[in-house]
Order: C-alpha cells, then structure tokens, then sequence
C-alpha cells in the first residue's frame, strides 16, 4: 500500500507519518506542500521524498493520500487526489463551508476513490468503551450531554527552533472557517451523532472574543447546544479557554446523563504530571493509547478492501452543517433548524 | 437574639446545628411534621409551637426552612410583627411572591436574607475571590455543574412543581446566582431540559447557556437525574488572564455511575461534603447572625440578589418551554 501526505498545513500531519510507519506493508511514498519551508523542514525531519508539486506527487499513483492543508483547501486538493484515482483521508473539518463538504463528496464518488473524515475520537479506547455502554443499553435512554473540547490559541502549533511553519492559519476566519466553533464543534458533533445514532436537528451557540480578543480576528469562546431527533441535547464547550501556561493543550470530555444513570468519558486523561524545574509548572505527559492509529489503519483497511470507510464524507458533512448551523445561531440569537 | 426555624427536615436541622454554634437562642421550633419538629427541638433543647403565629410571638428573627411555597405567607407574616427574617432559597415560588415579600420587609424595616449557600462553600468564595482581585482577568467562558439524584422532602414536595418550582428553580438557581455573582448581570438565557420519560424513571435534567451583558457566556448544568447516593459539583471559571478549575470527577479516564436494581437507603436530600472546621452552612448562618445584629452591614448575598437569581431561572424554565433564547428584560 503506496501513501502520499499532502500539505503538512495541519499538525495532525506530523502524526500520521508515525501512525503509517507503524503499519506494516505501507509505504510512504512521500510529501508534497504548496509552502516550501514547510516542504523542505518535514522531508528532511522525516526522511521522505519531498515532491515539487501535489500533481507530481500523484503522478506516482499512491493508493491513497492524506489531506492536511488548511481547511479551506481541502477541496482543491481532495479534487486532484480524486482525479488521479487516489483515495483520501481527509483531516477534518472536512470543509469551511456546506458548498464545500458537498463538492468533496461528489468529486470523490464520482471518480470512484474512498472518502473518509479524519474523526479519531470515534477510535479513542476510552470514548469506545462509553460507546459500548451506551449500545448496552445499561445507561438507558441518553437525556442529555455536557461535554467539552476546549484548546488552547491553536495559533502556531510549533515547537521553539523550527522554521515559520505557516501554521497560523488556525486563527484566519478565511483559511480556518472561523475559531474556536470551526475547531472544536466537529469532534463532539460526530461522537454524539455516532453514539446517538441520531441526526441533529437544532443548532444554538452564543460565542464570544474574551480570550485573545485583541490578537485574533475570530471567535475564541462558544458554548453550542445541539438538540438531536431523539429528542437528546448536548452542549459543547468548544472554547480556545486553556491558557498557554496549562498542564497540557486542552481536552475531550463528555458527561452523558441517561435515565439508569451516568457515564464521564475524559479522552486525555490517561496522563502522569510532571513537575519540571526548568519549565517551571506541571505538565499532563500522556500515556493513553494514540486515536489515530486505530483511524489510520481503519482507513488503510477500507481503502484495501475497497469499501466505504467506518467515518464517510457524509460524517463529514454533517459536521460542517453543524457548525454553519452554530455561526447563524451565534449571528442571530435564535437556535437554527437543521 | 432568639431564632425560630420553621421545618423540621433537612435543611431545618442543618441551619438549627449551625444556630446552635452562634450565640442566637433557638427559641422554638415550628413544622407540620410534629414528630420530627418534637425530635428537632429535643436534640436543641427548645420547644415546638403549633403554628407560625405562635412561633413569631416569641422569637426575633424566623428562619423559614419551609418549602418553597410557602416562603412568601410565611416571610410577610413575620415581617407583619417585625421579625427578620431568614429565608432558604429560592426567594419565593414566583417573581411576584418575591417582590412583594422584598416590598414588605422594606415597608416594616426588617431585614431579609435569602440562603444562597452556594456563595458561602469555601472553594467557590475563593473562586470569587480570585475573580475580583483580578486572578483571571476578564471573565470569558464559566462552567458550573450541580446534579444530584432526585430529593424527597416531607410529602415529596421538592417533586411537585406546584410547591418547589421544579429542578431548575431549586437546584439550578444556585449557580444561576452563582454565574451571576462571578461574571456579572445576565442578559439572556437559553435552555434545553427534559422530564423523565416515564413515571418510574428519576430525571430532570437540563443544560442552559447564559450570556451576561459584558461577553461572558456560562454553561450551567443541572440535575435530578442521577442514581443516589451520587451528587457532583464542578466549577470553572476562564478568563484572558487565567483559568480557576475545580473538576468534580476522579482522575480515571472513564466513570460510571448506573443505577443498582433494588437499591435500598438512600438520603433525602443530596449535600456535598468536604470536612472543614466550619461547613458552608456554618458559615452562612454566622454571617447571617453578624449581619442580623448589625456587626456586618453588607450582607454577602441580598434579597435582591435573590431576586434577580429568581428571574434567570424563570427565564431558563421559560426558553425550556418555548425552545427560545429568552431576554432577562422579559422579566424586568
């Protein structure tokens, strides 16, 4: 199985090398970037054969690619991918705009290639093990949901000593689709769809510009309500809230109140602090078992077996309707029908 | 200063032990429930008086303990002798009964001071605290969380909404104040709520989202949903300059908590405990003692406060209803 990365825009980028590396049978046939330094900084770090441009990377006819640019560019590069006959893993949200997350999906049913969103919550054990409760049965019909994906300001995700990535884009309304709601709504959004097995059909989110108001152009707060056909609700804290200086870069936590009773899910709890004279304040060092290599290696085996993946386009989809649905809940003051 | 308490339950015994450890003289005891009002006054050495009126004639202040209907006869009955008065929370069953026991108590001179315990729990004062001196900076995104599992008072009062309000307007009021004392005056409310799906199932169970007049939005949660004895508070306050965090859950990535068939004794009523020398309700009552003897002449918590925490909640029952987000200048 020959993979190409396109775009090392996401961050998430840097983890599927190692979560492919892992995988036995799959090679890496290399990466391809639209920003040179980026290029240039992740072929050498890796050892991967750096392309000039993503047609000559597709040139090579890899089985399969993942698309990490920022999010305003997944279409075009998710159109050049499909036309070579390149299946796609595709970093989420799958797109900025509903117009967006649709085009996706036609252009890749169209030239027959899988699609599928990269939501590696779905495959994180802690959340997997709440899943099989809530399919139990045991905590009975689900009431409600308080959950949360807060983050810190995704505003450089780089490390001190390496080259100007070009990653700020996480905080451009154009290239990110807005804030803290394009950023964090996706995941819960998905995670409750999939344990629900229900659709969202209302929309409510009040956000505002608190945190880093005068540095960033978009939204850094969002508490959105989401209300499902079975009659559930949820609310998300999608918030950039988590100051720099926190043990570690935010969170996925949801309490789900169901009438036998009550499951709590804390994705990144699994961790050891670490007080470390020369950083001066603790740190969360996590130990728990990395989502995305279940999510790689399940795409890797749709693309092998030639059918649709375990997380579609559709998933995808949804959640780019949700969170539009929340920035004109947000604009308005009134909760939006989906 | 002599002290009738009215009721005889939970909160009664609660605030009589706090009483007991100010210099106030529980002078009597009033409950419908006379056996338990006769255990009461014994464990506190004072009698038990037949009515309200009886009770009055011979104390200086009343603590109302009651259920929540009948806060309001019972405060402008006190105010009409001159008593102050002590008042559990919420304030009263509607927006008018609390106003109009507000008007009284002005009218007669009384004092009236509303059991906002919430604002007496140490961690949450020290949260405050920090807050105003600056901890966090400006206030952006609040998180509060309150549930338990469902209260049984005499007669099973908290369960008819006729007499409690409901779970929004008992449990949830105390972080709608709560909210309201850390990042200021709310301007509107939206909610998503649900009752039990069948009459054997415990729940009431709700989610609202507040925005206050300077940008901050909280996420309140509450319930009456959970499996006894279980009962969790959480709280988190995030502002550009800082972060406040007090989780309620354990440090296992994973908690469960599901209702035992068959399960046996459990309490009344649900009240976190973490030992201190002095409990919250401790606390409140000696401030209440200080304030009702003039040694403090702010009181932490105001009638009006108890007001406004009143028209959140109303608010939040009234976009449960309609599925809107409600303005609080609708209850103005």
């Amino acid at each position: 199985m020959r993979v190409g990365i396109m775009s090392f825009a996401h961050l998430h980028a840097e983890g599927y090398v190692y979560n492919l590396r892992a995988i036995p049978g799959v090679e890496i046939i290399g990466l391809a970037d639209d920003n040179p330094v980026r290029a240039a900084y992740f072929s050498e770090h890796f050892g991967l054969r750096r392309f000039e441009s993503y047609e000559a990377l597709l040139a090579e006819k890899p089985d399969a690619v993942i698309v990490c640019s920022e999010n305003a560019r997944h279409l075009p590069l998710v159109k050049l991918a499909a036309a070579a006959g390149a299946h796609v893993l595709c970093e989420k949200p799958l797109a900025t705009t509903v117009a967006d997350a649709q085009a996706i999906i036609d252009v890749c049913q169209a030239a027959g290639v899988q699609l599928m969103t990269a939501f590696p919550m779905r495959f994180s054990p802690p959340v997997m093990e709440v899943k099989k409760l809530v399919d139990s049965g045991q905590l009975g019909p689900v009431y409600g949901c308080n959950s949360t994906n807060q983050g810190s300001l995704p505003r450089a995700h780089q490390a001190a000593g390496m080259p100007d990535l070009g990653r700020d884009w996480f905080v451009n309304k154009a290239l990110a689709g807005g804030g803290a709601v394009a950023d964090h709504v996706v995941h819960l959004a998905d995670l409750l769809r999939w344990m629900l097995q229900s659709e969202v059909v209302e929309v409510f989110a009040e956000t505002n510009q608190v945190f880093y108001g005068d540095e960033v152009e978009v939204e850094t707060g969002g508490l959105v309500m989401l209300t499902f056909a079975n009659g559930t609700f949820a609310s998300i804290d999608c918030s950039w809230s988590k100051p720099p200086y926190y043990p570690t870069w935010g969170g996925l936590k949801m309490e789900l109140v169901g009438e036998n009773g009550l499951a709590i899910v804390d994705a990144f709890k699994q961790t050891i602090t670490l007080y470390n004279e020369a950083e001066g304040r603790p740190r969360w060092l996590p130990w728990g078992s990395d989502a995305n290599q279940g999510m790689v290696a399940a795409f890797l085996d749709a693309v092998r077996e030639n059918r649709t993946p375990a997380i579609t386009g559709f998933d995808g989809y949804q959640a780019v309707a949700i969170v539009a649905a929340a920035y004109q809940s947000a604009a308005t003051g009134k909760p939006v029908a989906l | 200063m002599r002290v009738g308490i009215v009721g005889a339950g939970f909160m009664a015994q609660t605030h009589a032990a706090a009483w007991a450890k100010t210099p106030a003289e529980i002078a009597g005891i009033h409950s419908i429930d006379r056996e338990s009002a006769k255990r009461l006054a014994g464990a506190y050495d004072t009698r038990t008086f037949d009515s309200v009126a009886a009770l009055l004639r011979d104390v200086d202040v009343l603590d109302i303990c009651a259920p929540t209907h009948l806060h309001h006869e019972m405060t402008l009955q006190a105010a009409a002798t001159g008593k102050d008065i002590v008042c559990e929370k919420p304030l009263g069953r509607t927006l008018d009964q609390a106003r109009e026991m507000i008007a009284a108590c002005d009218k007669a001179g009384v004092k009236l001071l509303v059991g906002h315990v919430v604002r007496f729990f140490p961690q949450y004062a020290l949260a405050k605290a920090a807050v105003d001196r600056g901890d966090v900076g400006k206030v952006g995104v609040v998180r509060l969380t309150r549930c338990s599992f469902q209260p049984r008072g005499t007669g099973g009062w908290f369960m008819d909404s006729e007499k409690s309000g409901g779970m929004m307007l008992d449990l949830m009021i105390h972080d709608f104040d709560y909210a309201r004392w850390v990042a200021g005056e709310v301007e509107s409310v939206f909610t998503r709520q649900v009752r039990s799906r069948h009459p054997d199932a415990p729940g009431d169970y709700a989610l609202a989202i507040l925005r206050h007049t300077n940008g901050a939005i909280s996420n309140v949660e509450g319930g009456w949903a959970y499996p006894p004895p279980l009962f969790r508070t959480a709280l988190e306050i995030a502002g550009d300059k800082g972060l406040i965090e007090h989780p309620a859950s354990s440090s296992d990535p994973l908690e469960v908590h599901v209702q035992a068939s068959g399960s046996g004794e459990r309490p009344s009523v649900a009240a976190p405990s973490s030992p201190t020398t002095e409990s919250p309700y401790d606390l409140e009552i000696r401030h209440f003692y200080d304030v009702l003897t003039g040694a403090v002449t702010t009181p932490r918590v105001t009638a009006a406060d108890g007001l406004m925490a009143l028209k959140i909640a109303f608010a939040a029952i009234e976009s449960a209803r309609t599925g809107k987000r409600v303005s609080l200048k609708e209850f103005a």
